[in-house]
């Protein structure tokens, strides 16, 4: 059963607690043996195969398709368009969550981006799919595609997931007008799309009066529950199954069209149909990250400190639907000045709906505002870690509300340490290589917040004394079955071989969202609260039994510790959970816990995880050609719980933010509004080549107040704070200050 | 699906192509290019096919079947001259394509961006096509017509590539530019061949990729070398020598004024190594 997978023995390095140790992941072994089951790999008996067929203009309308010839080819079993759309309890337009887009059921004729589900093959085979997709040959009637950022802005209705459009404090007019000097640095970003390895896919079959569903999600509970609202089903007759993801970044927790015609179609043929979007297919359907243009302007005082930081994003958004990449919240988080401003606005283009990638906002955001500290650096004649350092920000940049913990300050001396940042020269393109190459030297500072969603989990005390824990767990690489069952361990005082983790299917406790950098705190807790709630009623069955020697202890005067139970002030009186259980007849016992933030604790405290990236880079003076040679980045996130798949995601979200530097890209053709790179031949992402030395330090960090876990998280602060120590790194290097990313070879050469 | 044939001979492989087909070897261009269930037609697999395979020194000089694979190239004994070949050899895709990929369909495939190409030109390679007709040969610069056109007839097939003894002489270079450092579709690339002979470059062929619809040879450049000190190459090379051989143009990979540009840089940096090299 790909819901139930035992966690393999691994040979564990204990020095105390199961948390904190680099356990290698418990997934491992399934992964490189090929034994770990994606949603593709899942054949039920009879299963048909579909193909989406896509749109391949950007604007207009569909004007014919061959659906005879299509139907006629072998083995095809159905073709849906517009004309024979499968009907939906919810109209294609309606909204089931607060997560949820607008989105493509074929509703119409109607083409608003290229990519978009046009019509649903069903054949007996692959192939036949395939050709018969080929067969329907689709004709357009094409509009002028809307591309750019050059188009009339719109003031948008919210940014990200709900934020509001406009944030400031302080009077930014003021802020500007009094300072000594000021810079303006004007930033684009290009729309990037995420490209998990593994695409979208979905097995859809019916049965029993259910409907189980194989495909990777980040939310199985709120998938499910979107699912069952498209649909008309209780959300308790909608089973996902969605033990491994092969990545998702943010591309995976929202319903798609395709996918409902995929389900609707296994319903309507009475038999398990399979869908997988092809690698082209990524590029509009299933989000992306939007193209930012950000105007900074900074003003300082004579020693270099803010007096005003305005930071205004235009984003592109899609021309039917609104995701408005936050990118200014940047200023948010980052410095400290008396007056800062956050504000948004959208030009809406033809192309997909944007969507949560991978750092949200603060990807681009930092990416923007990082170079523009940098130039307001060299305005000052400072140090650009000098500049960052006077513009520390003590307490919350816009609410002045107290960090929940910041070792910001220890992440910069830390890393600039590591780095050998001391006695780098003020002035741009002072240092070369024995091969003649320039070399530069740059800093970005990274921050991320901390949310945390909501979970469930429950720990079950079996008669053995071992114990399992369920709940809908995901692990899409991150390393979460790892890291979670560490902290199950712990809380139910047992070694992690133990432990048991069921999870990965939706009809087990709900696991919230492996979002926001929120998993491992939400979820954590989830599982540290059942764990505590199960040792709490164990504690009162010993405490209550007569015959045993923890009689009359109280369930909260007892220690958990190697699967037996201590008296806090007598470690003489124990004894052993199978005792406990044997003699209270019991075959199991469980607990349940939930994970949210407490109801207050946001009023009380800011919560972001913090870090400084150091970039070298070597730049060719006749081609152009940038290498980076090393990055060092500090962070400071909280509790660690386990330091190697921690930093596994730091280094991994850092060679992600070269990628953004230097090769992440949507080549949009202007006249078409078409992406000319739909292919990994052509959208670049780092090869490993092109990930140098990557060292992570994490700085130690106790927090009291973010979570009873002390956990802030890691999954995307490690993007964060990377590109633009590159651009600057490459300013440094060059002297040229490229402000639009990726940066081009061709940009740094006197053309 | 349609047959697939795997002929062991030139002579079987000619009269399956008389029927029609698509003529199939590594099929690292034709699979993905084909957006289709099934490729059109019968498949003529020509990488069994004995007269395509293999590398070996003739009277003439060097010949390399067409089915000879990137991989084959990177581990055969070949004289200095081959140097820049074979550092094409380990830039062509990742080390699968290598394995795939063949130095025939490289060539067929006609890319402008085609990384065999600028080497097989310094080493004045011909091509020996078979068909109907019989056999004949021609320079590989006549044999590449366009982007994406060669001069093979209807039923004829690129059999092997020829290097004359004359032209395996000396030592070989190659460089490739690409935006990042490897899995890479080149934005220009430069293969260099000098043949030095006391201390004075006696003969030099150079030629450059993706800057044009098709790699071409620089013979005003390679004129200016003659007779000159190996090192004091890279200081002759000038724009006015590069440029009128060039026809870039501006892409997603780069714009056609950088590609100007780099392709001089290239070009010396090749000559360079190749003097270096020399002296050692």
């Amino acid at each position: 059963m790909p819901d139930v997978t035992p966690l393999p023995a691994a040979t564990p390095i204990r020095m105390g607690s199961n948390a904190g140790q680099p356990r290698t992941r418990a997934d491992g072994l399934l992964k490189v043996t090929g034994r770990a089951t994606y949603a593709a790999d899942n054949h039920p008996a009879g299963m048909a195969q579909a193909v989406l067929v896509t749109a391949a203009i950007a604007r207009g309308r569909v004007t014919a398709m061959n659906v005879e010839a299509a139907r006629a080819h072998p083995g095809v079993v159905e073709v849906y368009t517009p004309a024979n759309r499968p009907e939906l309890a919810l109209e294609p337009d309606a909204k089931p969550s607060f997560f949820s887009k607008l989105t493509e059921t074929l509703q119409d004729d109607t083409v608003r981006y290229e990519g978009q589900p046009i019509a649903l093959v069903v054949a007996e085979t692959l192939e036949a799919a395939t050709e018969a997709a080929r067969l329907l040959a689709p004709q357009y009637a094409a509009e002028t595609a809307r591309v750019g950022f050059d188009l009339a802005p719109y003031a948008p209705e919210s940014v990200g997931f709900g934020f509001p459009i406009e944030m400031s404090k302080g009077d930014i007019a003021a802020g500007l007008s009094e300072a000594a000097s000021t810079t303006e640095t004007v930033v684009e970003t290009p729309p990037q799309y995420h490209n998990a390895m593994e695409t979208h896919a979905i097995v859809a079959e019916w049965k029993d009066g259910k409907l189980y569903l194989d495909t990777p999600t980040q939310a199985p509970g709120m998938s499910a529950a979107g699912f069952a609202a498209w649909l008309g089903l209780d959300p308790a007759d909608v089973v996902i199954r969605s033990p491994f993801l092969g990545g998702g970044f943010g591309s995976k927790a929202a319903v798609v069209g395709a996918f409902l015609l995929a389900i609707q179609a296994a319903k309507l043929l009475d038999r398990p149909v399979k869908l997988a979007l092809a690698r082209h297919q990524m590029f509009g359907h299933v989000f992306h990250r939007g193209a930012t243009r950000q105007t900074i302007k900074l003003g300082m005082d004579a020693e270099g400190r803010l007096t005003a930081i305005d930071h205004h994003t235009t984003a592109v958004t899609a021309a039917f639907e609104e995701f408005i990449e936050g990118a200014s919240g940047a200023a948010r988080t980052t410095y400290a000045a008396p007056a800062i401003r956050a504000s948004h606005d959208g030009v809406r283009n033809d192309v997909g709906v944007p969507g949560a990638m991978r750092a949200p906002g603060e990807a681009s955001g930092s990416a923007a505002l990082e170079i523009a500290a940098d130039v307001a650096a060299e305005a000052a004649g400072l140090d650009p870690l000098e500049f960052r350092l006077r513009n520390y920000a003590e307490t919350d940049p816009m609410s002045g509300l107290p960090y929940s913990s910041k070792a910001l300050r220890e992440c910069y001396a830390e890393g600039a340490r590591e780095f050998g940042w001391a006695g780098r020269p003020l002035a741009p393109r002072q240092m070369t290589d024995d091969a003649g190459m320039l070399v530069g030297w740059g800093v970005g500072t990274a921050t991320f917040p901390c949310p945390m969603f909501g979970a469930e989990a429950r720990a079950t005390l079996r008669a053995d004394g071992t114990a399992v824990i369920e709940t809908a767990l995901i692990d899409m690489g991150q390393g979460s079955w790892t890291a979670m069952a560490q902290i199950a361990a712990d809380s139910l005082g047992l070694d992690v071989e133990q432990v048991e983790i069921r999870g990965g299917v939706s009809d087990l406790p709900d696991s919230g969202v492996a979002g926001g950098s929120g998993y491992t705190a939400t979820l954590g807790l989830a599982i540290d609260n059942a764990g505590g709630d199960t040792i709490r009623q164990l504690a009162e069955i010993a405490s209550s039994d007569p015959d045993s020697p923890l009689h009359g202890t109280g369930n909260t005067r007892v220690v958990a510790r190697g699967g037996r139970l201590y008296a806090q002030d007598d470690e003489s009186r124990s004894e052993s959970y199978a005792d406990i259980l044997a003699r209270a007849g019991r075959e199991t016992l469980s607990g349940e816990g939930k994970g949210a933030r407490g109801e207050n604790d946001a009023n009380d405290h800011s919560f972001q995880s913090h870090g400084a990236v150091f970039a070298e880079v070597k730049v060719d003076p006749d081609l152009g050609q940038v290498r980076v040679t090393r990055l060092v980045g500090a962070f400071a996130a909280g509790r660690i719980i386990n330091p190697r798949m921690v930093e596994s995601q730091l280094s991994g979200g850092m060679i992600w933010g070269i990628s953004f530097a230097l090769h992440e890209g949507a080549e949009m053709d202007p006249r078409t509004g078409r992406i000319l790179n739909r292919d990994f031949g052509e959208y670049h992402v780092s090869v490993n080549s092109d990930a140098p030395s990557v060292k992570v330090l994490t700085i130690p960090e106790e927090d009291a107040f973010v979570n009873p876990l002390g956990v802030k998280g890691v999954g995307e602060i490690g993007v964060t704070g990377t590109a633009g120590a590159i651009a600057n790194a490459i300013w440094h290097a060059t002297g040229k200050r490229v402000t639009s990313y990726p940066i081009r070879l061709e940009e740094l050469l006197d053309l | 699906m349609s047959a697939w044939h795997r002929p062991a001979s030139l002579t079987e492989a000619i009269g399956l192509l008389a029927e029609g087909g698509v003529v199939a070897a590594g099929c690292t261009d034709l699979f993905p290019a084909t957006r289709r269930q099934a490729l059109s037609g019968p498949v003529i697999d020509l990488t069994r096919v004995a007269e395509m395979r293999g590398i070996s020194e003739t009277r003439g000089g060097w010949r390399f079947g067409a089915a000879v694979r990137w991989s084959e190239v990177l581990s055969a004994a070949l004289p200095p001259a081959f140097d820049g070949l074979k550092a094409a050899a380990r830039e062509v895709g990742s080390v699968q394509i290598q394995n795939a990929g063949t130095l025939g369909g490289n060539l067929c495939n006609a890319s402008p961006a085609a990384d065999g190409v600028p080497g097989l030109l310094t080493l004045e390679a011909e091509v020996e096509l078979a068909g109907p007709a019989g056999m004949r040969r021609l320079p590989l610069a006549a044999f590449l017509a366009g982007a994406r056109r060669t001069a093979l007839a209807p039923g004829e097939v690129l059999v092997a590539i020829h290097v004359p003894s004359h032209a395996a002489a000396g030592r070989g270079a190659f460089l490739k530019l690409g935006a990042r450092r490897y899995l890479v579709i080149s934005i220009a690339m430069v293969a260099a061949r000098l043949v030095v002979k006391g201390g004075r470059i006696d003969r030099a062929a150079v030629a450059v990729g993706a800057c044009g619809p098709v790699a071409s040879r620089l013979p005003a450049l390679e004129a200016a070398l003659a007779g000159i000190a190996p090192e004091d190459a890279a200081a002759a090379v000038s724009e006015a020598l590069v440029a009128p051989a060039l026809a870039p143009i501006g892409d997603v990979r780069g714009d056609a004024e950088y590609r100007g540009v780099v392709a001089v840089e290239l070009v010396r940096r090749a000559l360079r190594g190749l003097a270096a090299e020399g002296m050692r």
